[in-house]
């Protein structure tokens, strides 16, 4: 089943951002096309995080804007939807309550019920509905947190390093399980990691940010076959990826990051 | 095979006295009660045996049924009853809505503050004879100040509890595009509500302090009414058997609402 259409989804233009005094993000474009999973990496503190929370309308922009399929946003809405790092279910809400909370805030859980229904069991959490996150592991619970923002059905899925929280063993099995869910629908998503391996293994294309301003740097196209195994990622191929990629980002890394005053 | 690890055969044997500390602590407990319980009976029998001053458990248990087998004893804890009750629901009704409307209004916080932050600290029970004044020696004297002293407790940790809400969890909401009033009745109320009910917690305890000193203060019934008559009248037996009705109801009330509390907080 080809979804793909050739497609702008998402626009960016002439993004910029200032904390004070601090560019975050200076005069950012970028076009991502419909259909296509696009991960942003780069150092901490190079606007990645900032980039993501304006394009899910959470935090305000000094000069740009965004555009989805054609409509500049100008806050939160419903053609997106966000996954948090860790711990941002409600804790005194069950799985089944969690996963429902953006069809309850849009009024239709009765019209979304099976889809809600189905997305748990995609995500493999048929039987928790009734537990509570504490009885959760932080795995499933980032499993919830996806199913959450598929249940709104979002035309723009944002992840804001959804699995940084989890031990790398639990992170290796999540990034499968997030790209076996991808496969089933396969929504535009932006996904922002600084870690190369994960976003060269979910991507089509990899955006690397450079810091102090926050800028793109440079995009790199990931031509590896999809379904993608776990074994991809110990491929020739792949490994000239990360290779590729580590290079690019060598100096921004290891440079003095702390300069003070 | 030189790995320098190697597995331990067996675990050993825990102490028998670790597999039942709990049961054992129970009744350490209820052993402290009883020792307490017989002590107070043997001195109340041959120590200070003047029952001018002193009655022992089983006689304070003996003025109980007598008291009952009358029917005093019920017209005693009806009226009581009502005070409280009455004037619970209204003061933390009162509680949560101010509470609520101090956390989420800069106007309701201007107006309601200075007068939190002169009462809360105020022991109001002090004003129990002047709403006797008002309001007469029926009920409702006793129902205003019930009303006055839950509603404080109430009203400080309902505001704290819906300050306390995490940012991030509402950005979780907003992300979703909730409603102010969706992020407050979905993110901040739920997430206020272990604060509101300690806040409640402390309210029973506080009421059943207000029926007691309000029906000292003049009554015509009521579990307060008949210590203060009977001390007056030198009857030990149903002067205590008033304050266990009083210590029972508190030891219940508090425990059942524990229960509520652990059953509403099952998340946690």
């Amino acid at each position: 089943m080809e979804m793909r259409s050739n497609h702008a989804k998402l626009q960016v233009h002439s993004l910029t951002k200032h904390f004070g005094d601090l560019g975050v993000l200076v005069d950012v474009n970028l076009s991502v096309e419909n259909g296509y999973f696009v991960s942003v990496l780069g150092p901490s503190g190079c606007g990645k995080t900032t980039f993501l929370r304006i394009v899910g309308g959470l935090e305000s922009v000094d000069a740009g804007e965004i555009v989805i399929d054609g409509h500049p946003i100008s806050g939160p809405g419903r053609d997106r939807s966000f996954v948090f790092q860790m711990d941002s279910l409600l804790p005194w809400r069950t799985v089944w309550e969690n996963t429902v909370l953006g069809l309850e805030i849009s009024g239709t859980v009765s019209d979304d019920k099976d889809r809600a229904m189905a997305l748990l069991k995609l995500v493999g959490l048929s039987g928790f509905e009734r537990y509570y996150p504490k009885q959760l592991s932080g795995g499933m619970r980032q499993r919830v947190n996806l199913a959450r923002a598929l249940a709104v059905n979002p035309e723009v899925l944002l992840m804001d390093e959804p699995f940084s929280a989890l031990d790398a063993q639990t992170r290796e099995v999540m990034q499968t399980e997030l790209l076996r869910i991808w496969e089933n629908g396969r929504k535009t998503a932006l996904f922002v990691t600084h870690q190369i391996d994960e976003a060269v293994y979910l991507s089509d294309s990899v955006v690397i940010f450079a810091r102090r301003p926050g800028r793109v740097q440079e995009i790199v196209r990931i031509d590896l076959p999809r379904p993608r195994p776990l074994s991809i990622k110990r491929t020739p191929h792949f490994i000239e990826y990360v290779d590729h990629i580590w290079k690019l980002i060598e100096k921004d890394v290891t440079a003095p990051s702390n300069v003070c005053g | 095979m030189l790995s320098g690890v190697h597995i331990l055969s067996r675990a050993r044997n825990r102490s028998v006295w670790a597999t039942t500390p709990q049961l054992s602590r129970r009744a350490l407990s209820f052993i402290s009660v009883a020792v307490g319980l017989a002590a107070w009976e043997l001195i109340g029998r041959f120590l200070v045996a003047n029952s001018l001053f002193l009655a022992t458990p089983l006689q304070a248990v003996e003025a109980l049924g007598n008291m009952w087998i009358g029917g005093e004893l019920q017209r005693h804890i009806w009226s009581s009853t009502q005070e409280f009750v009455i004037g619970f629901l209204i003061g933390s009704a009162s509680g949560i809505a101010i509470g609520l409307a101090i956390a989420t209004s800069r106007n309701a916080a201007a107006i309601f503050n200075p007068w939190v932050a002169g009462l809360y600290s105020t022991p109001i029970v002090a004003l129990a004879p002047l709403m006797i004044l008002w309001f007469g020696i029926g009920i409702w004297s006793k129902v205003a100040v019930v009303i006055s002293v839950v509603v404080f407790p109430v009203m400080v940790n309902t505001e704290s509890g819906i300050r306390a809400t995490s940012p991030h969890l509402i950005e979780v909401a907003r992300s979703l595009c909730a409603t102010r009033w969706q992020i407050f009745a979905k993110v901040s109320i739920p997430s206020a509500m272990p604060y509101i009910l300690a806040g409640l917690r402390l309210g029973i305890g506080r009421g059943l302090i207000g029926v007691v000193i309000g029906e000292f203060f003049g009554a015509r019934a009521g579990v307060g009414y008949l210590i203060v008559q009977s001390a007056e009248a030198f009857n030990m037996p149903a002067m205590f058997a008033g304050v266990i009705i009083f210590a029972a109801a508190g030891i219940g009330l508090t425990a059942a609402f524990q229960a509520l509390e652990h059953w509403l907080l099952r998340w946690r």
